[in-house]
């Protein structure tokens, strides 16, 4: 059953949330719509279309202590990290609900990950619908949709007189305001998107692995690692110690496949040398390693990477050239 | 609330340090904890992840054998920042213990066979708990080869447990250097040469290998020619793990996590890897 919040409605709503749990909203930033924490409703854009980077770092923080190492009277104490506090994650779209439920797949696989465990147990997802399609946009290729509601636990979609609030899960109708009317119009029809076709990439990905193809794409790879910066699916990770004036954290922080030392050993060995090989790692990761371990590819079709690379190197024309180059091996 | 995060070392004290080499210590920790000590199972080709708290944590293999837990061995080459700070602990320090982690040489179901046992520097490390438990249950298996190479001959580790490897039943110990000194009266060359010239035979022989990248691929190649066969020949792979837990994506080669999968693999395993290490 759907209900409707006013937009008065749902400004007090948030007020009520944010007196008992943090909010993490979209908050423009300069020219970036970022998620963040607010202390107040007025912070938050309302009006955008997407965010600069998904809210992957509310899960998975671009960089945060483990734990904190304390030193008395040389006895060593390691002070694991909490997460302290109850949150809702607001505003996102099921784009990105679907990245956090891939990551999922990963962190929440035994030995799960605690602290991203914990921060996920604790956060709801209150969603929005997309009220339009981005020309980077190919969720539906991709698994999802823009009024999809799975992995939410809340969905609103924007109508004229406010929102229609879909409930999903028990965690979302906790959250649900009393005195809520039901809706009772129609559901507004979710914008069209240009359809890629995704057919056996997985298989392709794996028969092109040795292919030129990727030395030629790379080519022209600055290897910024903005892809993996602004990707709702990108979770490799580093591990380093931290001193400051006497306090010492063990620190995570995100790492990128597309830097050359990240899978250098100390014996001076590493497996991916060239540019075209780091870029293949990035997508093999993501058509074929994670399909195979968790059945979903990692990708989400938020279209961020297609609009934040510099060069240019868009993920729906590499799923399309792995189509048509394995058509073209096939055939001969 | 603090969530039981599998990041947390247990912590444990530095009780021996001993320099097998110039740049080589033997560290010998034991686990703080007496439960954890006691339940702290592991089998040879099994690795760990040490920390130096201020500095970070690196992983190396468990050195020891696995009934020995109140003194969990490890050899440490001073290589980095980690390495240096671990190497720079005085007994009695606390550093931290994550593990153990991966899979292992499979050594049951090489009984009954010739074994031969070829590293190179440090890449010795994670063999001598295999030879040590070849030797402890010596009856089990044939014939014992261990071709052990090195730089010069003070980069030769596990020096004193030469005269009992040498002493045990249908053991041989041939020991290799590149460059020789004064003393050294031994063989002086490359391990892959060493392996041509003694040429052990394929039949019923297993060969545990782990070294440079750069003896491994050429000892390969010798290995091929004399007859062995891919699923003969086992590694260790060194990977940049830094969780040890399949998440972090850092040791992935390939569609493996050598964290997960790994570290030891049959060179017919990893010729089957889509991307070769």
């Amino acid at each position: 059953m759907n209900l409707l919040a006013s937009k008065d409605d749902l400004i007090r709503w948030l007020d009520s949330l944010l007196q008992e749990r943090i909010v993490i909203a979209p908050v423009r930033v300069q020219e970036q719509t970022m998620f963040q924490p607010i202390s107040k409703v007025e912070e938050i854009a309302f009006d955008f279309d997407n965010t600069t980077l998904s809210p992957k770092g509310w899960f998975l923080p671009p960089t945060e202590a483990l734990f904190t190492v304390q030193r008395d009277d040389g006895q060593v104490n390691l002070v694991p990290a909490l997460v302290e506090r109850d949150a809702v994650v607001f505003g996102l779209h099921p784009c990105d609900a679907r990245g956090i439920a891939l990551m999922d797949s990963s962190f929440l696989q035994e030995p799960s990950d605690a602290l991203y465990r914990e921060r996920r147990s604790r956060t709801a997802l209150i969603g929005l619908a997309c009220r339009q399609a981005l020309p980077e946009c190919f969720c539906t290729s991709m698994g999802s949709a823009p009024d999809d509601p799975s992995h939410m636990d809340i969905l609103l979609t924007e109508v004229k007189d406010g929102y229609i609030v879909q409930v999903v899960t028990e965690k979302g109708k906790a959250l649900v305001p009393k005195g809520l009317a039901k809706y009772k119009g129609k559901v507004p029809t979710p914008p069209k998107l240009q359809a890629i076709p995704t057919m056996e990439v997985t298989s392709a990905m794996r028969g092109l692995f040795n292919d030129p193809y990727w030395e030629r794409l790379a080519d022209r790879c600055l290897h910024c690692n903005v892809c993996a910066y602004v990707c709702p699916t990108c979770y490799c990770f580093d591990v380093r110690d931290y001193s400051d004036k006497g306090k010492v954290e063990r620190v995570r922080s995100w790492e990128s496949c597309q830097s050359p030392g990240f899978s250098l050993t100390a014996g001076g060995y590493a497996p991916r040398t060239t540019k075209g090989e780091r870029l293949r790692q990035r997508f093999s990761h993501k058509f074929l390693y994670f399909p195979e371990r968790f059945r979903d590819v990692a990708c989400v079709g938020c279209g961020r990477c297609v609009k934040a690379c510099p060069v240019n190197i868009d993920i729906r024309e590499v799923i399309s050239d792995l189509q048509q180059l394995t058509e073209v091996k096939s055939g001969s | 609330m603090a969530p039981e995060s599998p990041f947390i070392p247990c912590l444990a004290t530095l009780k021996m340090a001993i320099q097998l080499t110039p740049d080589i210590k033997l560290l010998s920790v034991e686990l703080e904890d007496p439960d954890i000590r006691a339940s702290f199972d592991y089998k040879p080709g099994q690795f760990a992840l040490l920390s130096a708290f201020g500095e970070g944590e690196a992983p190396f293999g468990i050195v020891s054998l696995p009934q020995q837990r109140d003194g969990l061995e490890f050899a440490v080459r001073r290589i980095g920042t980690v390495t240096r700070a671990l190497q720079e602990l005085e007994p009695g320090d606390t550093l931290g213990v994550r593990g153990p982690f991966g899979n292992w040489f499979p050594l049951e179901d090489y009984e009954g066979k010739n074994i031969i046992i070829i590293g190179g520097g440090i890449g010795m490390a994670p063999l001598r708990p295999v030879i040590n438990r070849i030797l402890e249950r010596r009856d089990n298996y044939q014939e014992l080869l261990i071709i052990n190479g090195a730089r010069t001959p003070q980069d030769l580790v596990f020096q004193s447990e030469f005269p009992t490897w040498t002493k045990a039943p249908r053991t041989r110990l041939e020991l290799t250097v590149d460059r020789g000194d004064e003393q050294w009266k031994g063989r002086v060359a490359l391990v892959p040469d060493v392996v041509k010239e003694l040429a052990p035979s394929p039949d019923n022989a297993i060969a545990i290998i782990c070294g440079p990248p750069i003896m491994i691929r050429f000892t390969l190649a010798k290995l091929r020619n004399l007859g062995f066969k891919d699923n003969q020949i086992v590694t260790t792979l060194e990977a940049k793990m830094k969780c040890g837990l399949g998440k972090c994506a850092r040791c992935n080669i390939g569609e493996k996590y050598v964290c997960q999968d790994g570290p030891v693999f049959t060179l017919e395993q990893i010729s089957q890897f889509l991307e070769q290490p």
